[in-house]
């Protein structure tokens, strides 16, 4: 492990620094705080700069410190093409999105405390990218997670934004937890704990028996945060949180953590079969699936969301197609797909804020009155839609390269890129052309350009775009070459320039065009149609998340209302059935019942009668018809009880035992006799066979088992030794008594606190009333609290 | 001797389960007195029996010169025998106080912690 | 005496000559400690005013001890002191590990913490019928219980703490009390009289009650005495004292009923007893019948985690919910022990610490949380979250970490245990933790959304303003374990280390065994 990197570590601890002064500052600042804390993730930006030259010639840097030396964990970085471009991607639209969210949630009485949370995500995202050890990767991944529930539910007042937040915990949580036992399946196959060194165990991995299974495990990490069909419909939903967090979270990074893993993944787990179904199988519904359900939407920002699971789910397509230009394709998009979409959130945002709605049905000509807003929607339409001269008609030309072949599949695949790109191309104009040109229309807020803080943002990641394409080469040799080398695993160069080559993927970026067309001038009966469809179908995975919650519930209920019925017989009933398995079970199962005892020829004519009247006693218990005789019988069975300890040697007992029991029954008949109970202890019938079974059964338990205990030699070296030293060295004559006092001394400690207390609580329990009042104490009865002396 | 006593305590173990499978806390309470007994005469089989001869040393001995009964598992009773009283009583006094407070001696009828007819949680957000 | 006098004898064939070290007394002053403070709070039981000063006082000195105790266990390894001198195993022999001193030293803090928060959640009739008292003489017997070496006197300490608990659960007398008070002292009479039984056949058996000399002698007795039983009667007693599926009907009945401070301290330590008497007792003393019986704790554990969630998610008082929070949680240690190898049994270890410090602190918030938004119920309470935002986040911190998220200390026992299920081949149990784990994130999710989220309901009664403000040692006494949570989520190393090295110690015993028998070759 290379040496501990302080400016590393600095900024990857600055965004959480920034969490804990961003509500100070904003107390102090208000909105303007935006300029200070713009600096903590501008900074992380350049120390992540710093990198590039290195990790663009082929080198990855790797650092960090033992985390937990005990159970082999370190806390330590990986920094290679993809961990790097993905950190300056969270840091540097991060810094972009401090500033808008100054615009946007100005005035708004919890901005520190949402600065607070967007800072947190944004020191678990790059956390998340730079993690070299799975322990800490699945540490930072939960923590996405958790800020993004958070930031859903910032407005907490609302039940939908309630339910989104949740519903967003359970999914990305459930995949939370496959992947760390994913992670934990890999640990197990190769031994490694570090995502650098699995890299090199890719033939390892997949000859693993167990490969398939981690597989799975962990794509059902990746597809949970990614939202992949059928786990996407928690990303529409999480555009109830404020449009900063849509645009930083929820599309431009934390979503893109399971395309991240994935890519990650790539060299150990791909080149199989099963990588290269699942993947594009996936990916390929989700892309269809999502940019069908975009062209459904009015409003602005629910347009977006799907059209980002549409793109999330090109990414996985790409990655997992397994051909040489796919992967740098799915690379190329990554990187456009968070410049554009970024873009296109902030300005959704800024329409919402100035014209006060996001209905695109209720906007138009807004062009003269943000102008800004709208040449940067038009470059990111441009973007989005893969139109030279932007970043993204590089990345389209690459996904067709990519495709493209002469065999079936892919033919299938191909087709699927173009009615989602085609579809999504549809979209990203419609939000750059509809607000924007036409007919003014009447808002419920007049419309002017949005704040410096709110523009700047979308502005810079438009820019950002074009020059991307237009320095291509140079582009590609410090972004996309290394990025792309990192997850195929092997040197790779990206060429794709803005120049067009005559040739397969030109034309079918045509084809892509044309339909588009053709669905944007039919867009409204596209939109009532699919509507339709999904009326039709009437279900939907979001619609299962309510019904799964409420159904566990209420199944709960169900199984808790039988394994809790609250009815202390029930309880009792189980517990002793419990007694009576455990003696019994064991004793069958492992042979040890006794053996069949002889007749104790020697017990003598006194003895057996004391021992008959016990059982007399016993019966009559039980048989009584009332209290009294019932409590009569117990003192007849605790008075032989008594005598049979005398007869065998046990007179301390004996006189213990009289005391006891007479102590009991005699407060028994006092205290019981005095209240107006049931007088006999009725049960019906059916309940009376079953207890007496459970009773009968757990006696036997007992007794089989005394049986073959007693049956075992018996080895008295304790009471030997008692006997030998308690006259000569504790002065006592009565064993039994030196043992209580000397020998085992401290048990007597025990018992003299148990009386104790006990006096203390019997105390509390008759002087204690319910809404007791200080003066309630005098007209109590002082009982006092029954002890017993020894 | 042993085999007797064990049958002994199976009957005292059963007699004192069956009354705690009561619905009455009364005979619940029974039960416990009984319980007691049963794993008194329990722990005292199980240090084996031997007849009428209590361990104490005679006042001119220095130690036991006959065989004598197990003195340890005597202790040890002792010792659980006032701790198992103390509990007895701790029982009947709380027993006593639900009576008054839940105006029942039948454990159904005790559904104060956990009422029968409990709220269900909100299903919604 | 004119008796020894004449009659020469050897005393050391029956006593340690030698006075007891000073140092060696350290694993008995916890308990001495204890029921000394215990004994002066109950005679100055009407100066109200003065108990919480003196019951803190002597919590705080208790942590000292313990901690003392851990410290010198770190360093030293196991240590016994045999009470009166007598060679062991005739007298009594405390004998401290690193399990029972880690134990320790936690659920110190856990009743310091309650000490701290009882304060002024316990009011002057509660101080006066014994709230300090109690929880000083439950610790005695906590204390004990996780120091004793030997088994009838682990019986004895079961004993003190369970009366104590009897106190501290009835404190009050309401109806609700008296009615879960029914339940849980019947029930918790039978799992201890249970414990009782087994070890009068222990004694039947072995003819010895001191656990080092049970390890020497089972070897041999397993040739042909019938052990299996016996184990299986101690399994059904610890795990009715652990609260475990099928017997953990108690727990649920109660737990709700008393005053906060006291269902923190019982979800805290009570439970965790009866884990540590199976680590103890199965594991340590009977390591192949436990393994024999491996797959049938693994089930126990499997239907207690998820029986335990489902029942949290079923409830609206959120005080229930916490209370099958707890069960759920057992399941997972239960886990632990099932699989018995090093790592499963650490995760165990390392599960029981992390769950006294964060129940009982959950059990604190709630609390806090029921009190300010009036009520417990969820369908009732609400707006927590904008009126108290730092208890808010403290009570997501510590949901997140029951749910066993990071970055908080649940994340690191959930992540052995599951390790640990793996690397045996146990996918199913696996599988269930991992389930629980996700029950649960759904069930403090909705708490969590409902009653702290959400604004109360418009219609519901306003609340008493003097509520609204939280006392500081309330704020004290749950932040304190907060900042426990999170700071072993961060930085776990030390406890993992411990409950690695406290899992060893189960397994090779030949260090605890040497600590009671200097001279004893090691098995």
């Amino acid at each position: 492990m290379a040496a501990l990197d302080g400016m590393t570590i600095i900024a990857l601890g600055l965004p959480f620094i920034a969490a804990l002064v961003a509500p100070a500052l904003v107390r102090r600042l208000g909105h303007n705080a935006a300029w200070v804390l713009a600096l903590f993730p501008f900074f992380v930006f350049v120390r992540f700069l710093e990198f590039l030259p290195e990790v663009s010639a082929g080198s990855a840097i790797t650092g960090g410190f033992q985390w937990v030396p005990s159970y082999n964990v370190s806390f330590s970085w990986f920094i290679d093409g993809l961990s790097l471009i993905f950190a300056l991607l969270i840091s540097g639209i991060g810094t972009l999105i401090v500033f808008y969210t100054g615009g946007y949630l100005k005035g708004h009485a919890q901005l520190g405390r949402f600065y607070s949370f967007i800072f947190l995500f944004m020191g678990a995202m790059l956390g998340l990218v730079i993690s070299d050890s799975f322990l800490m990767l699945f540490v930072y991944w939960e923590l996405t997670s958790i800020t993004s529930f958070l930031l859903i539910g910032f407005d907490h007042g609302r039940e939908a934004s309630r339910r989104s937040a949740l519903q967003a915990l359970v999914v990305t949580g459930l995949g939370g937890l496959s992947l760390m036992a994913g992670l934990l399946v890999v640990w197990n196959i190769t031994g490694v704990t570090q995502l650098s060194l699995l890299v090199n165990l890719g033939d390892e991995v997949r000859a693993s028996p167990f490969y398939l299974m981690a597989l799975i495990l962990l794509l059902g990490g990746a597809f949970t945060k990614s939202a992949q069909f059928p786990f996407h419909f928690w990303l529409p939903n999480a555009m109830e949180a404020p449009t900063p967090v849509s645009a930083y979270l929820h599309s431009a990074t934390m979503v893109k953590a399971g395309v991240y893993l994935v890519m990650r993944m790539n060299p150990a787990f791909g080149d199989t079969v099963a990588w290269e179904t699942i993947l594009p199988v996936f990916g390929g519904t989700t892309l269809i699936v999502g940019s069908l359900l975009a062209i459904r939407q009015t409003d602005l920002k629910l347009m977006l969301a799907y059209t980002t699971v549409s793109s999330l789910g090109l990414m996985v397509m790409m990655t997992g197609f397994g051909s040489e230009h796919a992967a740098a394709a799915g690379v190329l998009y990554l990187i456009a797909h968070s410049m554009f979409k970024g873009a296109f959130f902030m300005l959704a945002g800024n329409i919402d804020h100035e014209a006060g709605t996001r209905d695109i049905t209720k906007l138009g000509g807004l062009r003269k009155l943000m102008p800004i807003s709208f040449l940067a929607a038009m470059a990111a339409a441009f973007s989005m839609g893969g139109l030279p001269p932007f970043f993204g008609f590089l990345s389209k030309e690459e996904i067709y390269y990519g495709l493209w072949h002469a065999d079936p599949w892919s033919i299938f695949m191909t087709v699927v890129a173009i009615v989602g790109n085609g579809l999504m191309f549809v979209v990203g104009f419609a939000i750059a052309i509809k607000p924007f040109l036409g007919r003014e229309v009447k808002t419920p807020k007049h419309a002017h350009e949005a704040p410096l803080l709110m523009w700047i943002g979308p502005a810079t990641l438009a820019t950002g775009g074009l020059l991307a394409a237009v320095f291509s080469p140079i582009f590609h040799q410090y972004v996309s070459s290394p990025m792309v080398s990192a997850v195929s695993g092997e040197a790779e160069e990206v060429t794709i320039s803005l120049v067009p080559h005559i040739g397969m993927p030109l034309l079918l970026s045509l084809v892509t065009i044309v339909f588009a067309v053709l669905v944007y001038l039919k867009v409204d009966s596209a939109r009532s149609a699919i509507a339709a469809t999904l009326t039709a179908i009437g279900w939907g995975p979001d619609k299962g998340f309510d019904q799964f919650v409420s159904g566990m519930v209420r199944l709960s209920r169900r199984v808790t209302k039988i394994a809790q019925p609250g009815q202390l017989d029930i309880y009792m009933t189980v517990t002793f059935a419990a007694v009576a398995v455990t003696l019994l079970a064991p004793m069958i199962i492992f042979d040890e019942l006794p053996a069949m005892p002889a007749w104790p020829a020697d017990a003598e004519i006194h003895e057996l009668a004391v021992i008959l009247i016990a059982f007399i006693g016993l019966g009559a218990v039980i048989a009584a018809k009332d209290r009294l005789t019932a409590i009569v019988s117990l003192g007849i069975q605790g008075f032989a009880v008594a005598l049979i300890f005398m007869l065998f040697g046990a007179p301390d007992l004996s006189f213990t035992q009289f005391m006891v029991e007479t102590l009991s029954v005699v407060i028994l008949a006092l205290v019981m006799t005095r209240l107006r109970l049931t007088l006999s202890d009725h049960r019906p019938t059916g309940q009376k066979i079953g207890d007496a079974t459970v009773a009968i059964a757990c006696g036997a338990g007992f007794m089989l088992y005394l049986l073959a205990v007693t049956e075992v030699p018996f080895r008295s070296y304790l009471s030997d030794f008692f006997i030998a030293y308690s006259k000569v060295i504790a002065h006592g004559a009565n064993v039994v008594n030196v043992i209580i006092v000397d020998f085992r001394g401290t048990d007597t400690l025990g018992e003299i606190a148990v009386v104790m207390v006990t006096g203390l609580a019997i105390l509390s329990l008759i002087r204690v009333r319910p809404g007791w009042k200080p003066g309630m104490l005098a007209e109590n009865d002082p009982d006092a609290p029954t002890e017993e002396k020894k | 001797m042993e085999a007797l006593f064990s049958v002994l305590v199976g009957a005292l173990f059963a007699v004192s389960i069956y009354l705690f499978l009561s619905k009455h806390i009364i005979r619940v309470l029974m039960g416990v007195a009984i319980l007691g007994n049963a794993v008194n005469l329990l722990i005292f089989t199980n240090g084996r029996l031997l007849r009428e001869v209590p361990p104490v040393i005679a006042a001119d001995e220095y130690t036991l010169q006959q065989a004598a009964a197990n003195p340890l598992p005597q202790a040890l009773i002792l010792t659980a025998i006032v701790i198992s009283f103390s509990f007895f009583a701790f029982l009947l006094v709380l027993g006593y106080r639900a009576f008054q407070e839940l105006e029942t001696d039948d454990t159904d009828e005790m559904r104060v912690a956990e009422p029968a007819d409990e709220e269900a949680p909100p299903l919604g957000y | 005496m004119a008796a020894t006098s004449s009659h020469s004898v050897d005393l050391s064939q029956a006593m340690n000559v030698d006075p007891t070290p000073l140092a060696d007394w350290l694993v008995v002053m916890p308990v001495v400690w204890c029921l000394l403070a215990g004994a002066i709070l109950l005679m100055l039981r009407k100066r109200t005013e003065l108990q919480a000063s003196i019951g803190i006082v002597a919590l705080v000195g208790l942590c000292l001890l313990d901690a003392a105790l851990l410290w010198r266990v770190l360093e030293e390894g196991p240590f016994t002191m045999v009470m009166g001198r007598w060679l062991p195993p005739f007298g009594i022999a405390f004998t401290v590990d690193l399990l029972g001193a880690f134990f320790t030293m936690t659920s110190g803090l856990v009743a310091l913490a309650a000490g701290i928060f009882g304060r002024d959640d316990v009011d002057s009739t509660g101080r006066r019928y014994g709230f300090y008292p109690f929880l000083l003489l439950l610790m005695a017997g906590v204390s004990g219980a996780f120091l004793t070496g030997d088994v009838f006197n682990l019986y004895v300490w079961f004993e003190v703490l369970l009366i104590s608990s009897f106190g501290l659960l009835v404190l009050g007398s309401e109806r609700e009390q008296i009615d879960g008070a029914t339940k849980y002292a019947f029930l918790n009479l039978v799992g201890t009289t249970l414990f009782l039984v087994a070890t009068g056949y222990l004694y039947g058996l072995f003819g010895t009650l001191n656990m080092a000399d049970i390890l020497i002698k089972a070897p041999e007795l397993r040739q042909t005495a019938p052990l299996m039983t016996l184990v299986c009667l101690y399994l059904l007693a610890f795990a009715m004292k652990a609260a475990a599926f099928p017997v953990n009907f108690w727990l649920p009945a109660s737990y709700h009923t008393p005053k906060l401070v006291v269902s923190g301290l019982f979800g805290g330590l009570l439970t965790k007893i009866g884990i540590y008497a199976l680590l103890r007792v199965l594991v340590m003393l009977f390591p192949i019948e436990r393994a024999e019986l491996g797959w049938v704790i693994a089930v126990l554990a499997a239907g207690t985690m998820l029986l335990g969630v489902l029942g949290a998610l079923a409830q609206n008082d959120t005080r229930r919910a916490v209370g099958f929070l707890v069960i759920s949680g057992i399941g997972m240690m239960l886990a632990g022990i099932a699989l018995g190898s090093p790592s499963g049994l650490a995760g165990a270890i390392l599960y029981a610490a992390h769950s006294m410090v964060v129940m009982t602190a959950i059990y604190f918030a709630a609390g806090i949380g029921g009190r300010v938004s009036g009520s417990f119920l969820l369908s009732r309470s609400g707006g927590i979250y904008p009126s108290h935002l730092v208890l808010a986040f403290a009570t997501l911190a510590l949901f997140l970490s029951m749910a066993g998220l990071p970055p908080f200390s649940g994340l690191w026992p959930k992540v052995m245990l599951v390790k640990a299920a793996l690397d045996v081949g146990e996918w199913w149990l696996a599988g269930a933790i991992l389930v629980t784990g996700f029950l649960t994130t759904i069930t403090v999710g909705r708490i969590w959304a409902l009653a702290y989220w959400k604004p109360r309901a418009a219609d519901a009664e306003p609340l008493d303003p003097a509520s609204q403000k939280v006392p500081m040692t309330s704020v004290i006494g749950l932040g304190m374990l907060t900042v426990l949570t999170v700071v072993f989520g961060l930085w776990p190393e030390p406890l993992i280390a411990i409950s690695q090295d406290a899992a060893r110690g189960l397994i090779d015993t030949s260090s605890f065994v040497l600590s009671v028998f200097p001279g004893e070759v090691p098995q």
